[in-house]
């Protein structure tokens, strides 16, 4: 018994950590911040934004109407927005029935996955006869109860969503893939992710050096929102000028304050506050009159103000500079109190009398400049991630949201106004306009242009299509970042990766090229803050002794609770303990930060959204909190008393979520064993006292990255480009796909799950959805045909079904509708009644117009029959074409098997068709295969068995890929991969592969040894074609390969002949339609240098755009010929003869004709 | 080659023989004929398998291309290939070119119905060909004894799958489902030397270091004679740790390794279309033909020389 107890107590090991991550993953998914930050939306934010509206009321206009003189009494109406609804979503049919929806059908009909909103509004009518008393007035009070006021598209798998909470095998019968991880919307019947946006957080206060040569040296920024609200930033400055700029005295400050046209003298803006002496001004800088530097530095700023010595005097001097000119002196000083008073720092205070708060938070920022000027600290970094917030879905929407809702009302209160001025009986249910809601949120989610169509300041891509292509990608789209930061500024710092991104984003993954550092990814286990509200916090501070502004002292911390600074507190250490203990307590939000800087002698709290955390053992005196009888419980071991789960560990203060800022102040060990060392030490104090502990640092990559097998033995950019691949890579994309009818679809025939895996690939499904083949790959040069990346391929490996696929393309149609007469209808098109036929055949088409499955269609073949009505030509004239052909066929360079037809109407009750074809992808000749590490390389041979090397033992390579990929990009991981899967394929395990574990070549070479194998995975083969032995050994193993979406069949392009622009008369562009292949500049230079003219004028005239023109020879200009008369006609002198052939390029013949419709005559001299 | 004269007569050897692998050293002949034979083996060997399929009805999971090429894959006995004609040997209507079996299967149960090579109904004129460990449905089933057949595909309440194949005659190197092999490889026989002087200056430890470092255990450190003895030649890989070993021993010689030139030892796996020794021997069949094709090419001239 008493061992028990022992091994209870015992520290956990590495392995437990895995349990904790398990437990993570199992309660969280992989895109919880996206699920999170939706439900906050929809249960507190939507709420909020109706609230704001606050009340509308409404008095009639005074309507002056000649004869009528009294009015006969006041009205006045009141109209508010109170709870709102949100029912599941449904589907309306064009005939009005209504009935609950789910995702598939969204998807498979082209409809929007959205639910209704309902709100109750009330009226309030307040009538009071002319002559009457105050408070003699009638009053009549009516209730909307749930009006209907727009549909909002939910998040699968939210809290809304109709799947929510279903059991595996209820999804799959709804026709879901139970691997699919929601949060996306489906608009339209296309799947659309809400990228996650970053941006720079809000009432931070930024010191920076200007480099020079510049007019100022340093600048203090702090742009200013109040929290929850939609008022523009209003950011203000203070800036320090150059001493060269400056006048002949030391450095001066200056203040930028918003509207006010020109900066101003730091002191005014403090004697416009009503501080005017100048030791009341300096206390709120320096807080120690001591520090006589400070002083000193501030004697310009001081001296300058000098003239503006009164309250009045400094409103004055604001005044003048503000936006009107030639305003009376009273005005002007009102403008400045209102401007000081509403737009200087708003997010301190917007109330009257609360001059003193902001003149602290005035002070402060000085007081930064200062500290920066005097070369005290340093200046602040822009790119820090802590100075970064992300907006997700959630916030995202919730801005777009308001901007609808005011609109909304806006259009609510013209109806109502407009009622009540024409004396008309208000009907609210028609005051509210159901489309503003319904199409707003459906244009932006759609289109990704973010805000009112119409408005300015649209961001776009915000809103992307889902990519599908594996399931890998689907994850990772779901969790990508991306910052608005001009794609082509040459700045570097923005897109290089910060250490404060540790653990929160993954430091692989990201684009190549443009966006390169821009777009992001979030680590595995990072966490978005939905926000909580700060009330709770700041009664806690009072609670706790914190001291109000005004008795500040040198030695007293301040006090910020999201940018403002509320006060000061004497014993910091002591309250940040209880803080913390509090927060592990979820005394208060779990998600609060509490950040303790020790040398500016601040504690900042945060409680605001999109901070990036992520959650850290705590360590108690050189010690994990958690313990192993808490990892047995959360294992579910028999004879533990409680099944824990993950929030329990957050709950108990086993873990917390740290945030970017906080990360900063604490100690984290990186390792259990790191902590276990230090311990040990601990006793002669020279160990570092750690605060918290990682849970595991492979959790510092993101999803793609996560699938590389020790990516820590790779080049860095090697394990980018592999991040990058991934997505292209073919497998299994969601297990639904039979029922799905997607644009494009990649399925790999027989994907196998890796041999060599990490451990974080049993949170990704990778394991149940993989992409890709274990192949035994030699890396040898053989016979030639695998040089500059291309591979060489075993053809009977192949014949056996190595890396086949499947491509799946879905074409759609619908019968649509253009006023009350034009209906088109899917039929077979008729050749005799219809006009415009494609010249595929039509021979595919069954009686309904559709192409059956399992007709093998090619080419131009029309797949889906339509006709639309021609207008009717004079009546009673007989007409031979009544229909216009407008049928879809298939792609020109395609060819395949109609898999699966879908009929079906759409949301307008129109008629709907889609159609699904297969082909089979075998491998051939030019097809793209990339192993786990950034190799990549297209097939340059195929060889059957025989011709391949052999070992003694009979084995073949399905690949051989060249030894020259491997010294010059050092991609180590490829070839301890390749040897650890032999290992692995011979015992019949799976290899584990995660990074940063204590896994080495050597042991890994021991196993095989054992196996009976040359211990670095090198054997002894022989020539296929002559059966002699190689000299060299190979390296062949097994490695995980996969097939990506690259494929020869879907590029193979040219031509001879074909269709031309119609302007210029030059062959088009692109092979979809049949286009030429550019002869461009450089080829042209080519040519020219090597002085075949002859040839540079049939590429570039013959074979492009040659044209016969006939020109007057007399005076230049085109003329007119009929050659089969010949007959020359000169229509600029009449001239009948002297008419000579000319060819020249058409577009010449065009730019003349132009130039001639500009009166420009452009003649042509011989 | 100026040893026209002395004319070889290989000899083969053979060691291990069953149905499906046979083991032989082929000996007294060099490289190029022992691969000549490997490559025959492989690629050359005619067998039987599906080519055609006519889907009738596929209400499966799989698509009908899916399908075929699973069919394809399943190996059918071929010992009627003798007797066939393949499209490309330029055979007439009389001439036996085609099998065609059927499969109609029709999922009335719920959970999973595995659809097996055993659910082929055989073509009533030529009932020899057919999928190896084929049972005839209907037949009681030892289902201990018998092999589950090869799934071909799993089909859930009221799937169906009906179709016709059509096997023909057909070689490895057009389709490897043709390839009566899974593998056919042969291995030079090693000639071992131990250095028995140098060996004994040896420590005991050194002696077996020296054997472990061989992964494929050919040397053998026998406690009692206190010997390092060869123990199973065929095993080495040519791998050259063990020589490696004793040069990183400053022993450069206790063992000489050599590859014997004109010693093979052959090692055929069937896939059970056809017998071990019926592939080799067609095998053979084959490369005469191939020779004997040849000679009729070349001009006939050897009277000269």
């Amino acid at each position: 018994m008493e061992g028990v107890e022992v091994a209870e107590d015992a520290e956990i090991t590495q392995e437990d950590a895995w349990t904790v991550i398990t437990s993570f993953f199992n309660a969280k998914g992989l895109v919880r911040q996206q699920l999170d930050s939706f439900n906050e939306f929809v249960n507190s934010q939507m709420q909020e934004i109706v609230d704001e509206s606050g009340q509308l009321v409404i008095k009639p206009e005074s309507q002056h109407l000649p004869g009528q003189e009294a009015e006969l009494e006041q009205r006045e109406i009141h109209i508010s927005f109170n709870q709102i609804y949100l029912s599941k979503p449904t589907m309306t049919e064009a005939d009005g029935e209504t009935s609950g929806m789910f995702p598939n059908e969204a998807r498979l009909r082209n409809l929007t996955y959205a639910a209704p909103l309902y709100v109750d509004i009330t009226k309030r009518v307040i009538t009071r006869a002319p002559d009457a008393a105050e408070d003699e007035q009638q009053d009549e009070l009516e209730e909307y109860p749930k009006v209907f006021i727009g549909e909002i598209p939910v998040m699968l798998r939210s809290s809304f969503c109709s799947l929510f909470e279903h059991t595996d095998k209820e999804l799959t019968d709804l026709g879901e893939c139970p691997y699919d991880q929601g949060g996306y919307f489906v608009v339209n019947g296309s799947e659309k992710v809400l990228i996650a946006q970053e941006r720079m957080a809000n009432n931070h206060v930024y010191v920076f050096r200007k480099s020079q040569p510049s007019k100022y040296s340093f600048v203090c920024e702090c742009r200013s929102v109040i929290e929850g609200s939609t008022r523009n930033t209003s950011s203000m400055a203070i800036r320090m000028l150059s001493r060269t700029a400056g006048r002949s005295g030391g450095q001066v400050m200056r203040a930028t304050i918003p509207y006010i046209r020109s900066d101003v003298p730091i002191l005014v803006v403090f004697r416009a506050l009503g501080f005017v002496a100048d030791r009341d001004i300096l206390e709120h800088i320096v807080y120690d009159f001591g520090d006589t530097e400070m002083m000193e530095a501030l004697r310009p700023s001081i001296e300058e103000a000098l003239p503006i010595n009164s309250q009045e005097v400094a409103l004055d001097y604001i005044g003048k500079r503000g936006s009107s000119i030639g305003v009376p002196k009273d005005k002007r000083i009102q403008y400045a109190r209102e401007i000081l008073q509403r737009e200087l720092l708003p997010h301190v205070a917007i109330g009257e009398y609360c001059e003193t708060k902001k003149a602290y938070f005035y002070g402060y920022m000085i007081h930064r400049v200062l500290l920066v000027a005097l070369g005290r600290r340093e200046q602040d970094d822009r790119d820090h991630y802590a100075n970064k917030r992300l907006d997700l879905g959630g916030p995202l929407l919730a801005s777009l949201f308001r901007q609808l809702f005011r609109k909304l009302v806006k259009d609510v209160r013209s109806y109502v106004q407009k009622c009540v001025d024409r004396g008309r009986e208000i009907n609210l249910t028609a005051a509210v306009n159901k489309d503003t809601l319904t199409r707003g949120l459906r244009y932006s989610i759609a289109t990704g242009n973010w805000g009112m169509q119409g408005t300015a300041g649209l961001r776009a891509g915000v809103s992307q299509v889902l990519n599908r292509l594996t399931y890998a990608s689907t994850l990772s789209h779901l969790r990508r970042i991306s910052s608005p930061i001009g794609r082509e500024g040459k700045l570097a710092k923005p897109r290089q990766l910060h250490n404060s991104q540790w653990g929160m984003i993954c430091p692989a993954e990201t684009p190549e090229g443009q966006a390169c550092g821009l777009v992001k990814n979030l680590a595995l286990m990072s966490y978005i803050s939905v926000g909580c509200a700060s009330a709770p916090v700041l009664e806690f501070l009072e609670e706790w002794a914190t001291e109000n502004l005004e008795e500040i002292a040198a030695s007293a911390t301040k006090i910020f609770v999201n940018g403002v600074w509320v006060g000061v507190h004497r014993d910091p250490a002591m309250l940040v303990r209880t803080l913390r203990q509090m927060r592990r307590q979820v005394d208060i939000n779990t998600e609060v930060g509490v950040v303790h800087d020790i040398r500016l002698q601040e504690l900042r709290l945060y409680t605001d959204f999109g901070r990036c955390c992520r959650p850290l053992f705590i360590v108690e005196r050189q010690a994990l909190r958690i313990k192993k009888s808490h990892i047995q419980a959360l294992q579910g071991v028999e004879g533990t008393t409680e099944k824990l789960e993950w929030h329990d560990l957050v709950y108990r203060g086993f873990i917390e979520y740290v945030d970017t800022e906080e990360e900063e102040t604490t100690m984290i060990a990186m390792e259990l064993r790191d902590l276990k060392a230090a311990a040990q030490e601990g006793a002669r104090g020279s160990a570092p006292l750690y605060t918290h502990c990682e849970i595991h640092p492979s959790m510092i990559l993101g999803v793609c990255a996560s699938i590389i097998p020790f990516p820590d033995h790779n080049q860095s950019p090697r394990n980018t480009y592999q991040s990058a691949m991934g997505k292209q890579a073919m497998g299994m994309y969601v297990t639904n796909y039979q029922t799905r009818m997607d644009t494009q679809a990649y399925v790999l025939y027989y994907p196998q799950k890796p041999l060599v895996t990490t451990r974080a690939m049993e949170y990704l499904h990778f394991r149940e959805l993989p992409a890709g083949q274990n192949t035994i790959v030699a890396i040898a040069c053989y016979s030639g045909y695998n040089q500059e990346d291309s591979l060489m391929m075993n053809q009977s490996s192949i014949d056996r079904g190595f890396f086949r696929s499947m491509f799946f393309r879905s074409y759609r149609a619908e019968e649509k509708k253009q006023g009350s007469l034009v209906q088109e209808v899917i039929e077979r098109p008729d050749r005799e009644v219809t006009v415009a036929m494609r010249h595929g055949t039509y021979d595919k088409l069954d009686d309904d117009g559709i192409a059956p499955p399992g007709t093998r269609v090619s080419g131009d073949d029309v797949i889906i029959g339509k006709t639309s009505p021609l207008a009717e030509e004079a009546p009673g004239t007989a007409q031979r074409f009544t229909k216009k052909d407008v049928s879809t066929s298939l792609r020109n360079s395609e060819s395949g098997m109609v898999d699966q037809v879908m009929v079906s109407t759409n949301a307008e009750g129109q008629r709907f068709v889609k159609l699904r074809v297969r082909s089979i992808r075998i491998p051939q000749v030019g097809d793209k295969f990339a192993s786990r590490h950034g190799q990549k390389g297209t097939i340059g041979i195929t060889y059957t068995q025989e011709d391949m090397p052999f070992t003694a033992e009979g084995i073949t390579p399905d690949l051989i890929i060249n030894p020259h990929a491997i010294p010059s990009r050092m991609t180590i991981g490829h070839l301890v991969e390749a040897l650890m899967s032999k290992v692995a394929a011979l015992m019949g395990k799976e290899g584990d592969a995660t990074p940063f574990t204590d896994v080495t070549v050597d042991n890994i070479s021991a196993a095989l040894h054992k196996c009976g194998y040359q211990s670095r995975g090198w054997e002894v083969m022989y020539s296929g074609h002559t059966g002699r032995q190689l000299h060299a050994q190979i390296f062949l193993n097994p490695t995980y390969y996969q097939r990506l979406k690259h494929m020869v069949d879907d590029k193979i392009h040219s031509r001879g002949r074909g269709p031309v622009q119609i302007l210029t008369r030059q062959p088009v562009e692109g092979r979809a339609r049949d286009g030429g292949l550019r002869f461009g500049e450089m080829e042209r230079d080519c040519i020219i240098s090597h002085g075949t003219a002859a040839f540079l004028k049939e590429r570039l005239f013959d074979q492009s755009d040659a044209y016969r023109v006939h020109v007057c020879d007399a005076c230049g200009l085109f003329a007119v010929a009929n050659l089969k008369k010949n007959q020359f006609y000169c229509p600029a002198c009449k001239n009948t003869t002297g008419v000579v052939q000319v060819f020249m390029p058409y577009a010449c013949k065009l730019l003349f004709q132009e130039l001639m419709a500009m009166a420009i005559a452009p003649r042509i001299q011989f | 080659m100026q040893r026209s004269g002395h004319r070889r007569i290989p000899q083969v050897d053979v060691r291990k023989l069953d149905h499906k692998y046979c083991e032989f050293v082929l000996s007294n002949t060099d490289a190029s004929a022992a691969n000549a034979l490997r490559r025959v083996m492989l690629a050359e060997v005619p067998t039987i398998a599906i080519d055609l399929v006519e889907i009738e009805i596929n209400t499966t999971v799989l698509n009908d291309e899916f399908i075929a090429h699973r069919l394809g894959l399943i190996p059918l006995v071929s010992h009627a290939v003798h007797g066939m004609k393949s499209v490309f040997e330029g055979a007439d209507e009389e001439d036996f070119m085609e099998v065609e079996l059927s499969l109609s299967v029709r999922c009335m149960s719920e959970g999973t119905l595995d659809v097996t090579s055993n659910d082929f109904l055989l073509d009533p004129l030529h009932p020899e060909v057919h999928p190896i460990g084929y049972v005839p449905p209907g037949q009681p089933v030892d289902r201990s004894r018998v092999e589950p057949g090869i799934l071909i595909v799993k089909m859930r309440r009221g799937q169906e799958l009906a179709l016709r194949a059509v096997a023909r005659k057909g070689i490895g190197r057009d389709h490897a489902k043709w390839s009566p092999v899974a593998t056919a490889v042969f291995q030079y026989m090693p000639g071992v030397m131990i250095n028995r002087a140098l060996m004994d200056t040896l420590t005991e430890a050194q002696k077996k270091d020296l054997c472990a470092s061989d992964p494929s255990h050919m040397l053998e450190y026998n406690d009692v004679t206190q010997q390092v003895e060869v123990h199973n030649v065929e095993a080495y890989h040519y791998d050259g740790e063990c020589l490696a070993k004793a040069v990183e021993m400053k022993k450069e010689g206790v063992l000489v390794i050599k590859q014997l030139q004109d010693k093979f030892i052959f090692r055929v796996e069937g896939t059970g279309v056809l017998p071990a020794q019926d592939v080799v021997a067609t095998a053979m069949d084959v490369l005469i033909a191939k020779l004997r094709n040849l000679q009729e090419a070349l001009p006939q001239d050897d009277e000269a020389g």
